[in-house]
């Protein structure tokens, strides 16, 4: 009888607590809190890089000349391929020095952009969050506050639409090509690609980012990457440049 | 042959960048758009107008701009109407006769590029500073406590200017874009930009300069809707004195406009060997003054 006080007194905290943090449950870490920008919104501004090896293979792979070995970032490793597009992964991966998209310099697509091994910076804006990539230095604009135009469009980087859902930053990405892969390995898709990304803080140093890509055509079921995004702790982090076409000229004209 | 193939280019930027109908522009500070009378007018009104300040209390350049007081990149000096370009007035205003003062050999190299080179911006190239400034199309500017970024949609060129005092980086990394510090003179933003690769032209004419270039930009707003840009260029490998040209943005006034898609390099036929123009043209490496 003695506790009960003391249980209604705890019950009352956590009601309480929960009450004033609402948002925390739609993230995924829970105890975080992390600071805000001037218009309330969570700040992840700053300059960010993976560390995993995804851009090769985003499944598990051991190591080849060049490829570090590495554990995938696919949910269940497995990608659920309708059976034509299973052969086409297979012919791609025996052609991925020459056919990947990459190789000629083209623009990554989303979210291979992310999870190239390259830095790159969000600026947050009160109707926008803005990424710029070293890779390429290409430029996504996530607008918060305006639809999808209607297409049928075909972008390389596609139209992203973002929206916070508590301490997370969820964008809505559609309207790509088909002419971007998802990795060195031949994983692939089609213009009906749908990709969903999660950016939730993690901590002042890490973000968890969340990948759902549904694509009918290419796939039998929604499936998701999951990866840490690391803050580059330097002295003075700043991006730099990688003109892929550039140097690719340039090797080209001096032979 | 090899003029034509040049001037297609030039053309087909110009059409592409012509600004589209019903587009919402503020007003230029009241200051006509013409090259130099611009720079005179604005170099006046700078001096009474008190800008918009951001949270910080720094002068508020947020928002989407467009090119003023210059009508095309054919040529940064004086020139005629050509494809794409309806000619115009130098935008060097000093030295007063509106000519970049070329050291002798790169005057005789700069005469030569145009017809021996491709453009490196038909090739969808990073366009340097200030090019980026002058560059077609819309672009956007961001601030954060402690940057300014200045955007291009014009093949997603961006440049992040720290206004945080961080040290310089070493010599040896040559970019694209350089690197570019930013500090406050009363309403103006002065940028100095070092490290450039200097791969890159002033225009499609082949004026240049080389990887020891100095860039100091002033930034300034002169109204609600118009900045005022002065860029003095020292090159001491190139040319005899320190020269300055100026031209404007203008905001694009639409609330609503979103900078979409540009993928240059991905859709740009003319980028390999064995091409058309890459038969007649060679690829420029940049300028190295005779020894």
């Amino acid at each position: 009888m003695g506790t009960r006080p003391i249980s209604l007194l705890v019950l009352s905290l956590v009601v309480c607590l929960s009450s004033l943090a609402p948002w925390r449950a739609a993230g995924q870490t829970g105890t975080y809190a992390p600071p805000r920008t001037p218009d309330g919104h969570p700040d992840v501004q700053g300059i960010w890089q993976v560390l995993n090896t995804a851009a090769w293979d985003i499944q598990d792979h051991h190591a080849q000349l060049g490829v570090p070995a590495g554990t995938g970032v696919v949910d269940g490793n497995e990608i659920p391929y309708l059976p034509a597009a299973l052969t086409k992964k297979y012919e791609n991966f025996g052609n991925r020095h020459t056919v990947d998209p990459e190789t000629r310099c083209f623009l990554p697509g989303v979210p291979r952009i992310t999870y190239m091994p390259f830095p790159f910076q969000i600026v947050q804006s009160r109707n926008q969050v803005t990424i710029l990539y070293e890779y390429l230095h290409a430029v996504r604009h996530i607008f918060l506050n305006g639809e999808h135009p209607s297409g049928p469009i075909e972008w390389w980087m596609g139209d992203s639409r973002g929206r916070w859902e508590g301490d997370t930053l969820v964008v809505d990405v559609i309207h790509f090509n088909a002419e971007t892969w998802f990795d060195r390995a031949g994983n692939h898709h089609s213009e009906a690609l749908h990709v969903i990304e999660r950016y939730t803080p993690a901590g002042p140093d890490h973000l968890q980012y969340d990948a759902t890509i549904e694509d009918p055509k290419v796939f039998t079921r929604p499936w998701k990457m999951s990866m840490t995004l690391y803050r580059r702790k330097d002295p003075h982090p700043e991006l730099l440049e990688y003109e892929c076409f550039a140097y690719k000229f340039e090797a080209e004209w001096q032979k | 042959m090899k003029r034509h193939s040049v001037v297609l280019v030039a053309a087909l930027f110009g059409a592409l960048w012509a600004p589209v109908a019903g587009q919402k522009y503020g007003d230029l500070g009241g200051c006509s758009d013409e090259p130099q009378q611009f720079h005179q007018c604005a170099t006046a009104k700078m001096k009474e107008f008190n800008p918009p300040r951001t949270p910080d209390g720094t002068p508020d350049f947020r928002g989407h701009w467009s090119r003023a007081g210059v009508f095309g990149t054919d040529n940064i000096e004086e020139h005629g109407p050509g494809l794409g370009d309806p000619g115009g007035k130098s935008l060097v205003v000093d030295p007063p006769d509106g000519k970049i003062p070329y050291q002798p050999w790169a005057a005789a190299a700069k005469a030569g590029y145009e017809h021996t080179h491709m453009d490196p911006a038909a090739l969808c190239y990073l366009p340097g500073s200030p090019k980026q400034l002058y560059t077609a199309g819309i672009n956007q500017i961001l601030q954060t406590p402690d940057s300014v970024i200045f955007l291009n949609d014009y093949t997603h060129a961006y440049r992040v200017i720290p206004t945080d005092g961080r040290p310089r980086l070493g010599p040896h990394v040559r970019l694209f874009m350089g690197t570019s510090r930013g500090r406050w003179e009363g309403n103006a933003l002065v940028v100095e930009v070092t490290n450039q690769n200097a791969t890159t032209w002033f225009d499609h004419v082949g004026n240049f300069f080389s990887d020891a270039v100095h860039v100091i930009e002033r930034w300034t707003m002169i109204g609600p809707d118009a900045i005022h840009v002065e860029a003095r260029i020292d090159d001491p490998k190139v040319y005899t004195r320190p020269w300055t040209m100026a031209f404007g943005l203008r905001r694009n006034a639409d609330p609503a406009f979103e900078i979409w898609e540009n993928a240059c390099h991905e859709g740009n036929v003319l980028r390999w060997p064995g091409t058309d123009l890459t038969d007649h043209l060679k690829l420029y490496f940049g300028a190295r003054p005779p020894n």
